[in-house]
């Protein structure tokens, strides 16, 4: 179950995030994403260390901590996408399409021309879109 | 805010300002859009490609005709149709030398014709921008109608 996600902006300022859970765990999920953007700068910066294929956007799992596995994405512009989930057993397409729905979401949010680069995102409809791609999330 | 005529008419450096502004903001929302399929650039020279062929195929339907770089941060778009101007008469005046005294070599042809650049200018240093590429952007329409766009990245 996805309990958080989050998009950072290449300044690591946080322009979206959300968690989706009933518990009063927001600053605990905050916190780890907040952990995870350190983990995306060392991925980026040393990519021979990591494995993964140089200049993907999808990053792949971050880091398991206890109770969750935290998955990042980074754009061409810089800007991050952060996934905090509790599932155990997690398929790799599952994540790469949510990813994939997810970017195609922020596109039309930061496409708005009431938006400001650099300041949070407000728009109701991107709110919106997440929910329903989280609530889609693995029923493939 | 209200673009009255009257307020810009006699100060064209606040309506180019504000023209290249307005590039500059649209350029980077386009460059959020148009990079999401692709993986991350790793130079400068992929990302000024990127603008030569995909990019410029997204907003003009062509690519760049020519790209030159001196290999240390200056490059030279250039589009020997650049379809913005196609419609753009090309002064007979301006091959001959101008009878204005206060701009020597350029016409008032070639002025009124560059004020129709700073938007594809900010257009430009707007992707690069969202990039990561800070720079300079410029047009030079010295052969009419091909146009010539010069990138200076900032160090």
């Amino acid at each position: 179950m996805i309990v958080c996600v989050a998009v950072v902006g290449h300044q690591n300022n946080p322009l979206y995030i959300q968690s989706f859970t009933e518990a009063d765990d927001a600053l605990k999920l905050h916190h780890i994403v907040h952990c995870s953007l350190d983990v995306i700068e060392e991925r980026v910066n040393n990519p021979k260390k990591s494995g993964t294929t140089l200049n993907e956007a999808f990053l792949g799992l971050l880091y398991p901590t206890v109770n969750y596995k935290v998955y990042g994405y980074l754009t061409n512009t810089k800007v991050k996408f952060i996934l905090v989930t509790t599932d155990l057993d997690v398929r790799d397409t599952d994540v790469r399409s949510f990813f994939r729905k997810f970017h195609a979401a922020y596109v039309d949010a930061v496409s708005n021309p009431f938006h400001v680069p650099g300041k949070k995102i407000t728009s109701r409809t991107f709110a919106q879109t997440v929910s329903n791609i989280v609530g889609s999330y693995g029923l493939n | 805010m209200v673009f009255d005529g009257r307020f810009y008419a006699n100060k064209p450096e606040l309506a180019a300002r504000r023209i290249e502004a307005i590039g500059y903001q649209v350029g980077h929302q386009l460059s959020e859009r148009y990079t999401m399929e692709r993986p991350r650039f790793s130079d400068h020279l992929e990302a000024i490609k990127f603008i030569c062929k995909d990019f410029w195929s997204e907003v003009f339907k062509k690519q760049i005709d020519n790209l030159k770089t001196n290999h240390r941060g200056t490059f030279v778009l250039q589009d020997n149709k650049f379809r913005w101007l196609s419609r753009v008469s090309i002064d007979p005046s301006s091959e001959n030398e101008t009878e204005d005294p206060s701009t020597p070599g350029e016409s008032k042809a070639a002025q009124a014709v560059s004020m129709y650049l700073y938007f594809p200018c900010g257009i430009i240093r707007g992707v690069l921008s969202n990039l990561g590429i800070p720079c300079a952007v410029s047009a030079d329409i010295s052969s009419l109608p091909t146009c010539s766009f010069v990138i200076r990245v900032k160090a």
